[in-house]
């Protein structure tokens, strides 16, 4: 059996031939045995299949919004609540490990974050000895003329110059200083500052600051659930 | 059912409207995940996945037979399966009798409408048109579904295979002979089906 003549016999039970094609099968039908054998044969296959049940569904194949992913529509505003949720956590982290980190930098640098007291002190007391005669011989020179000036020029310029004069004279007395005493201002740089200790005690960042954060990021977190279970409600009821 | 109007709300995302199709067309579905599969439940998981594929993808149907474009949706959703069965062999696994032995087919069991013989008979031809179809290769086991299970037409068919009419026909011709040489097997099992045929073909 040529598999031309398969197709033809196969079409022409659904009844998809031309009218030509048609009458020219059925012409050859008549003829040839072995095409009304093939037939019998399709149309037998066929009818078996079409005498397959049709079963019914074994459950409701409905879909769920959660099946396909789809999520209650929720209010413009939703997505700015959930911002300021996420930022006012953040910061108060921030807050929190600014607040904890803060002592540590402290006691492991004395100078850094204490306003620039301790560090600059030292090292002018550190570098005192060896700049001190150079400093010794220019300091006259340096204090008479502003103060000269200061008669004539106008007051802003003599609060300078005065300060100027107060700046040289601090550079003038080190070196006048004993050799005791710089050493003490070496070793005792640290010690000299208890007034300042207590400092360190208080956080960075007060705990009012954290607690706002804290209200802020647990009302944005609350109204956003609130959003939400209305939003689902009212999908829920309107389906 | 106002199918078009139904469509329409379904692109526009309205689920409610494309589950009235689902329960339009669920049956249809099933029965031709079933056959292409020939296991209730690999077909009811197919069938589940083809309307969810649907759903997703119901702006990409641009009119025309929904049937056929839907019943592209469940023979690619048959297609996977099939090709996880490929990378994943199971063995189905049949309830037993108090002999121990596979019980044929349980299903019977839950028809009311027949009585015992004829519910065994049904379930026989069933069950050997089914293993006949299982021997088939997916792609003829497909269009014979489709055109004789389901009776769409050729173009029908077509749309939904995604293969020229040609081909169509000869799919069908060849797969109807074949299921013809494999229900021969079958003949003194099933006597009065093929008698009845024989008679009208006569």
């Amino acid at each position: 059996m040529k598999q031309r003549d398969l197709e033809l016999l196969s079409s022409y039970l659904d009844g998809q031939l031309s009218p030509s094609d048609t009458s020219r099968l059925e012409s050859r039908l008549l003829i040839e045995p072995e095409l009304r054998s093939v037939l019998s044969d399709l149309r037998s296959a066929r009818s078996m299949l079409r005498q397959l049940p049709m079963r019914k569904a074994p459950r409701n194949f409905r879909l769920t919004p959660k099946m396909v992913g789809k999520n209650p529509p929720l209010p413009r505003v939703y997505p700015a609540f959930r911002l300021t949720s996420v930022l006012a956590t953040v910061m108060l982290f921030l807050t929190m490990g600014l607040n904890l980190v803060r002592p540590t930098l402290a006691t492991a640098s004395p100078g850094f974050g204490m306003g620039g007291g301790g560090a600059p002190d030292t090292f002018a007391a550190e570098a005192a000895p060896t700049e001190a005669p150079a400093a010794a011989l220019e300091a006259p020179a340096a204090t008479e003329a502003p103060a000269e000036e200061s008669s004539i020029a106008s007051a802003p310029m003599a609060t300078e110059t005065i300060s100027g004069q107060e700046d040289s004279a601090r550079i003038v007395d080190t070196p006048v200083a004993k050799e005791g005493e710089t050493q003490n201002a070496i070793g005792g740089g640290v010690e000299q500052e208890p007034p300042q200790a207590p400092a360190s005690d208080t956080p960075l960042v007060p705990a009012v600051w954290q607690w706002s954060l804290a209200g802020i990021a647990l009302l944005s977190g609350l109204v956003m659930l609130f959003m939400r279970q209305i939003s689902v409600n009212y999908w829920r009821n309107r389906k | 059912m106002d199918e078009q109007a139904l469509i329409l709300d379904a692109q526009n995302g309205d689920l409610d409207a494309f589950n009235t199709l689902i329960l339009h067309y669920q049956d249809s579905v099933f029965n031709t995940a079933l056959r292409i599969l020939g296991d209730d439940d690999l077909a009811a998981d197919a069938t589940q996945d083809a309307f969810i594929s649907a759903f997703k993808s119901i702006n990409s149907f641009r009119g025309g037979s929904f049937k056929a474009w839907l019943m592209r949706t469940v023979t690619n959703a048959c297609y996977d399966e099939l090709r996880r069965q490929k990378r994943r062999p199971t063995t189905p696994l049949e309830p037993d009798t108090d002999d121990g032995e596979e019980m044929d087919s349980p299903r019977w069991l839950a028809d009311p409408s027949m009585t015992p013989d004829q519910k065994a008979e049904a379930d026989e031809l069933e069950h050997a048109i089914q293993h006949c179809l299982n021997n088939l290769p997916v792609e003829f086991k497909t269009v014979v579904v489709m055109a004789d299970l389901q009776g769409m037409d050729y173009t029908e068919v077509a749309v939904a295979a995604r293969v020229p009419l040609g081909t169509i026909k000869s799919r069908l011709a060849r797969a109807r002979l074949r299921l013809r040489e494999c229900l021969q097997g079958f003949e003194e099992l099933l006597p009065s089906v093929f008698r009845l045929e024989e008679e009208s073909t006569a």
